[in-house]
């Protein structure tokens, strides 16, 4: 069943057209990795996707529902959440920049704690409650910013090459991370180019060639 | 009276509690205060919006700001003079030569130094600050508010040098205040006015209050913007 679906998407800057996809539906439940050239227009598709950015032009449909790129709707921005490639973390506590959502969302406080509680183990985070984020390796701040994804049950989870720049340690403990998250509840695209995470069991393959989607290996979307 | 016998004086007079001096002291405190109050969420509200909305006119808008960085107090002071004397459109309010025209001249020149640093200020904001709020869903007002608590220090600096400017100003206090004993005169004014006479030990002992606050708040500042960093 498609969860989100694109047509006719367009995005130029000046006079370079990047993408120009016909189509692309992202099933419900299902993990996708995203590769393409540097340039390509992975992280433009992910932040439009997003709501971060809007396209020139294109057709956005979520769960049969249509809906604009501009201004993106809030209940859209509710299922669906973008990681970026060097996470920011907001200058207070772990444990704050997890429960940010949360207080975005009106969680009230018992349950966010509760819920901040079970992502901070989730994610294996408890040594670092002390740590101002700003002090925290790439690694852990990517780990502090799934955890603050997790927490709040996206539909749709869009990373930006979250294994990028990590030592070996941190980008397997990434990638136990992804495994876990992105489950039947979760669709999940990941532009990635790491041979690991492609490997991850039931990964489809997208790749951007030339502003289009192209299917290469693994099941077609 | 030399300098060192001045300064003797002044220091006598700082600790002897002497009930002008202070009075002067605390009209200086509370009118700069206020102003700070009212030139604060405008000053920086407005630097939020102008970092944020894109709108004709921007540009030469922040230009104008820029340039009201650098005006002179006294001319503020003249303009507010006009338009609260009696042939002036507020002049049916009777507010010359009373504290609230002194914290509204002070708020005025306070609010370009607080608009122009806040937008400094969040314009060198990091951009992932801002997309990592609106990817977690927060509404315009959470959004703003973060952004703030993200350039708190810059904000901070700002803070420090819109009091600092207005503290010890004495143009637009002068005009629109009028320097009236126990009511309007402040440090500024007060130190004018004694210096004038030649009454060096309560102008110097002023001169040291002023210092003492103005080194007072970059001193916190400066602390709290290490602990922040520890």
């Amino acid at each position: 069943m498609s969860l989100l679906a694109v047509a006719m998407l367009a995005k130029s800057f000046g006079e370079r057209r990047l993408l120009a996809i016909e189509s692309l539906s992202l099933s419900a439940g299902e993990r996708y990795v995203l590769t393409g050239e540097n340039g390509s227009g992975k992280s433009t598709l992910l932040r439009i996707l997003a709501g971060i950015e809007a396209p020139n032009r294109g057709d956005g449909c979520y769960a049969g529902r249509r809906f604009d790129w501009r201004p993106y709707p809030d209940w859209l921005r509710r299922e669906v959440i973008y990681v970026h490639q060097q996470p920011y973390l907001f200058h207070t506590s772990v444990s704050e920049n997890i429960a940010y959502g949360l207080r975005a969302r009106g969680v009230d406080t018992g349950e966010r704690e509760r819920l901040v509680a079970a992502a901070i183990a989730w994610a294996r985070l408890q040594h670092l409650l002390l740590t101002p984020p700003q002090k925290l390796s790439g690694g852990e701040r990517q780990r502090v910013a799934l955890a603050r994804a997790w927490v709040l049950a996206p539909k749709v989870l869009l990373l930006d090459e979250p294994t990028a720049n990590l030592d070996s340690e941190s980008r397997r403990q990434t990638i136990d991370l992804l495994h876990g998250f992105c489950g039947a509840r979760t669709t999940a695209v990941i532009a990635c180019h790491d041979r690991d995470v492609i490997a991850l069991p039931n990964m489809r393959r997208l790749h951007l060639l030339d502003g289009g989607i192209r299917v290469t290996g693994g099941p077609a979307p | 009276m030399g300098l060192l016998d001045a300064t003797y004086a002044a220091l006598r007079l700082l600790f002897s509690a002497d009930p002008e001096l202070w009075g002067i002291v605390g009209v200086s405190l509370s009118v700069t205060l206020r102003a700070m109050l009212i030139a604060m969420p405008l000053g920086i509200g407005s630097g939020y919006l102008l970092a944020t909305l894109r709108f004709p006119g921007r540009r030469a808008l922040i230009v104008v700001i820029q340039g009201l960085l650098a005006s002179p107090t006294v001319v503020v002071g003249l303009l507010l003079y006009l338009l609260l004397s009696r042939q002036g459109i507020f002049g049916q309010l009777h507010l010359l030569f009373t504290q609230t025209a002194m914290v509204a001249g002070q708020a005025l020149i306070a609010l370009p130094v607080l608009t122009a640093f806040s937008l400094s200020a969040l314009q060198g904001a990091d951009p992932r600050a801002r997309e990592t709020a609106v990817a977690l869903g927060a509404s315009a007002p959470r959004i703003g508010w973060t952004m703030l608590v993200e350039v708190r220090f810059a904000l901070m600096a700002a803070v420090c040098n819109a009091f600092g400017r207005i503290v010890s100003e004495i143009g637009c206090s002068l005009m629109v205040g009028g320097n009236i004993a126990g009511v309007t005169r402040n440090i500024p004014t007060a130190i004018a006015l004694e210096t004038s006479k030649g009454d060096f030990a309560q102008g110097i002992a002023l001169g040291i209050v002023l210092l003492v606050v103005a080194l007072g708040i970059n001193s916190a500042f400066a602390f709290f913007q290490g602990e922040s960093r520890q």
